[in-house]
């Protein structure tokens, strides 16, 4: 358009034409790439020490009083800490976003606090700029109306048609959120109708509401990432990833599949930096080398500080984190943030039918500092579907017994599943093809066991992605790989979730991530809480497809049994994962209690994310559950939360993947329980379930019927909400299993629950 | 005093915590609760403490005002394509820089002869203290 019917009009009418056209696409372009790859405004997670007491005996909800409106304040169990007001846990960034609007597809990124502003003004400058090109498109036509068939005419009549097509429900959108900066709402409050009452605590008057949209300080972040030297390059690859997208998106619509310039990163047996770089949230991960030391953590949250306030904004181009220095050596790295888990299927059912829709905000550059010995495991974005193999990753994780990993779970960026053509890792073991697939989420399950503390660090974004060391990982994998595929493909018959293994790495990713360095101490300490008597699933409500899943899941239990053949060691692994304490906890006392109860307490927690009701909805879910069973034993239990996540988002996908995975995940947790208690087994994948979907709130669970099959003795209550408003209550009391207090704790064992989440959802939740 | 104030941020983790979380009084500015919590009875005086936390408040509200610097600010930011973001800190970040400052120096000053830390809200997502 430009080149063709700027000369023209410009001696037509005026020659300002083609320099507005040119500003006003400048500004679009600009608005657009600070509402993509600026942080919205992450809450980074809590420290454990933060929340030690909340997290076991600590209320769903938490009143506070705004300007003399009760707000409800809930709990995050992803996140552990209570959100604060207006903020929401965006279920595909797996993080809780500060004044969350909402996480918009087009731009693959969260609107919150930070780019709102940005956002706005792309949605206005978008609308004026088409504006601009349909009118003077039609000047175009109008004063060529005597060569309508000249190839000229006919395409700017095509662009015309075009612009005029995306012009309505670009309008509207902008329509839509003016509208809403006048109320001084944001896309959530609005759309869960939480003031509908009319009383907003937080509008501070039509005009001040403007005001404070268009003219407040950006906020900081809160999540510190670092830009390394190398951040040009990467600008420069993300600017002609942006035009792309940019040019592509209004016209086609479709989910452009970015390939960043991927850089691949050398796979050095030592050192490999993940960089991960998702919607402006980029951080290095580092994978630590065996072991995580809390003072490794410590300093690297020391680390992170300084270079926050010395980079001045790389909001713009989101944040590259570059390599961390040497002194990452030591597996410091800040948290990978990345949005993407499955999760945001949910939110995208244009996207859902493509499995490997790539949608990735940034290049993402995967390099994985290991000190492995091996080869590195290089986890990339964990976008990719093809995560597979859960099971493999038993055994190798089995071998490793005291390695930490960190483990760096690609950014699950739930739109872009792109993950396949990043396992790294996959390559560097050599295990390419066929065993690409599986192997990659063999690593990442077993790097998830290792408890990485490295990850989780209040400067350090805590994505999904947990920095894991695969040392043992990596060592066992190879000659095991093949084993691994195998044992994985006996174990899971038919299972083929590619997001199974990728979910569970995120999912311990995430969990890694989450765990500060923590002292094993705390591990030991509560087991009481979770003390869960296992009561027999029942599935009244559930469908047939959960039933089948159910029965699989049975199934692997059983193959667990026999598998699992170290229940002390497995014990002693899990405290070495620096999981969390409340999982490791869990682990640990379940451990030395019933192994099934274990499980069990495990899943409330952990394996709430495992989605439980995707892992029921999946037959599959039980034999790869079963082959999982040794591996598991080390399996940490992480990233139940991004595993969750993609689990919801999965459950778009494909829900066998999915419940392979959630099984996996939720087994994996309790990996080092799995063994030993076989029959916690088919809770695993239950109370992963509605646990899960309760820590992602954001998590639209829709299957009830999952919710049904995930049942855990502790009241289970799928939360299906899709508002923040997920009944938390459910796997918090569930694992203290003595309290009940929650609004919708259903009763503790009643079959089937109906529960009103936030929002007038309602799920049935068969316990 | 500062070799002292990084021995016990070192020694911090395992140190008793207590954490002072924000007050949303006023809606979502950034505010903390100027409440004495109970554990530090003992360890130092409450109206020092609270002097500390009005002055963490005061500087918040300094960083989020809405004044003429910050619309210049965006302004400007708009007609450089945000590339300004790339050289220059924001307002609320030049403020931030302002706190930690004055957190180090009260803990040089008061805190650490009591044996407490405090440590900068910025660390942990601004949601406690």
């Amino acid at each position: 358009f430009l080149l063709r019917r700027c000369p023209w009009l410009t001696k037509a009418i005026s020659p300002a034409i083609p320099l507005y056209n040119g500003l006003v696409f400048l500004f679009v372009l600009a608005n657009f790439s600070m509402a993509t790859f600026m942080d919205p405004g992450v809450f980074p997670r809590a420290d454990e020490d933060e929340d030690k007491d909340d997290d076991f005996r600590a209320p769903l909800y938490k009143n506070v009083e705004i300007k003399g409106i009760q707000v409800r304040m809930k709990w995050c169990a992803t996140c552990h800490f209570y959100r604060p007001p207006r903020c929401s846990h965006c279920s595909v960034c797996d993080n809780c976003v500060e004044d969350f609007d909402h996480h918009c597809p087009w731009v693959n990124n969260c609107i919150g606090r930070r780019n709102y502003r940005y956002f706005f003004l792309f949605l206005l400058s978008l609308s004026t700029h088409m504006v601009g090109v349909f009118t003077f498109g039609l000047i175009f036509v109008l004063n060529h109306m005597e060569k309508l068939g000249a190839a000229h005419t006919t395409i700017t009549m095509a662009v015309m048609c075009v612009a005029g097509l995306f012009f309505i429900p670009v309008i509207g959108l902008t329509g839509f959120h003016i509208v809403l900066v006048a109320r001084g709402r944001t896309t959530n409050e609005q759309v869960t109708g939480k003031f509908r009452g009319g009383v907003n605590p937080f509008t501070r008057g039509c005009c001040g509401n403007v005001e404070h949209v268009l003219c407040s300080p950006l906020a900081p972040r809160r999540i510190f990432l670092f830009l390394s030297g190398s951040w040009l390059l990467f600008l420069l690859m993300m600017t002609v990833e942006l035009l792309i997208r940019y040019v592509v998106e209004p016209k086609k619509r479709q989910a452009v599949s970015v390939k960043p310039p991927f850089l691949r990163p050398d796979l050095s047996e030592r050192q490999i930096t993940v960089k991960i770089s998702d919607n402006g949230i980029q951080a290095n991960l580092n994978r630590s080398k065996s072991k995580i030391s809390l003072e490794g953590l410590d300093d690297k949250s020391m680390d992170m500080q300084p270079p926050l306030p010395s980079k001045g904004d790389p909001s713009k181009y989101s944040e590259l984190t570059g390599q961390l220095g040497a002194s990452e050596e030591s597996g410091l790295s800040p948290k990978l943030i990345s949005p993407p888990t499955p999760a945001m299927y949910k939110y995208r059912p244009s996207f859902s039918n493509n499995p490997k829709v790539h949608y990735h905000a940034a290049p993402e550059q995967i390099s994985m500092q290991e000190g492995h010995s091996q080869g590195a495991l290089i986890e990339e974005d964990d976008r990719s579907l093809d995560y597979q193999s859960e099971p493999s990753l038993d055994i190798p994780s089995y071998r490793k017994s005291s390695l930490h990993k960190t483990y760096q779970s690609s950014p699950l960026q739930i739109d872009s599943f792109t993950v396949n053509s990043r396992s790294l890792s996959l390559k560097s073991a050599g295990r390419r093809g066929t065993d690409k697939v599986p192997l990659h989420p063999i690593k990442s399950e077993g790097a998830a066991s290792t408890p990485y503390k490295s990850i989780f660090s209040p400067n350090s974004l805590s994505n999904r992605n947990g920095s894991l060391s695969y040392d043992s990982l990596l060592n066992p994998m190879s000659p095991s790989g093949r084993k691994c595929v195998a044992h994985s493909a006996v174990g899971s018959v038919g299972y083929h979730s590619p997001y199974l293994s990728a979910k569970m790495c995120h999912l311990r990713g995430s969990e890694l991530q989450r765990q500060p360095p923590q002292s094993f101490s705390p591990v030991l300490g509560s087991p009481a809480p979770h003390q869960r008597d296992p009561s027999p699933v029942r599935y009244d409500n559930l469908s047939k497809t959960i039933m089948a899943s159910i029965q699989e899941r049975k199934e692997m239990e059983e193959r667990e049994k026999l598998l699992h053949s170290h229940p002390d060691s497995v014990f002693a692994d899990s405290g070495v994962y620096d999981t969390p304490s409340s999982y490791s906890l869990q682990q640990v006392s379940t451990l030395s209690e019933d192994p099934r109860s274990m499980a069990m307490r495990y899943g409330s927690r952990d394996n709430l994310m495992a989605a439980a009701s995707f892992s029921a909805r999946n037959p599959i879910l039980q034999s790869s559950v079963s082959s999982l069973s040794s591996a598991m034993s080390r399996a940490p239990r992480t990233s139940t939360t991004s595993l969750q996540a993609d689990l919801a988002n999965n459950n778009v996908q494909s829900h066998q993947a999915l419940q392979g995975r959630v099984s996996n995940g939720s087994y994996k947790s309790p990996g080092h329980q799995v063994p030993s208690s076989p029959t916690g087994m088919p809770r695993s994948p239950s109370y992963g379930g509605p646990k899960a979907v309760s820590f992602v709130n954001t998590v639209e669970i829709t299957e009830v019927q999952s919710v049904g099959a995930q049942r855990d003795d502790v009241q289970l209550k799928a939360p299906h909400s899709k508002i923040n408003g997920q009944p938390k209550g459910i796997t918090r009391l569930g694992s203290t299993s003595s309290s009940q207090g929650t609004p919708v704790s259903p009763a503790r064992h009643a079959n089937v629950k109906k529960v009103s989440g936030v929002g007038g959802t309602t799920y049935e939740i068969s316990v | 005093q500062v070799h002292s104030l990084q021995e016990l941020r070192r020694s911090a983790s395992l140190a008793t915590k207590v954490f002072v979380q924000r007050d949303y009084s006023e809606g979502t500015t950034c505010q903390f609760q100027t409440k004495f919590p109970p554990e530090l009875e003992s360890r130092i005086e409450r109206q020092l403490f609270e002097e500390t936390v009005k002055t963490l408040n005061s500087f918040y509200a300094e960083a989020e005002k809405i004044g003429g610097s910050s619309y210049l600010e965006g302004c400007l930011a708009c007609a450089t394509a945000y590339f300004i973001f790339l050289c220059m800190e924001t307002h609320y970040e030049k403020v931030l820089k302002k706190i930690s400052k004055y957190i180090q120096e009260q803990n040089e000053k008061i805190y650490a002869p009591r044996g407490l830390l405090l440590t900068d809200p910025l660390e942990r997502g601004m949601r406690v203290v």
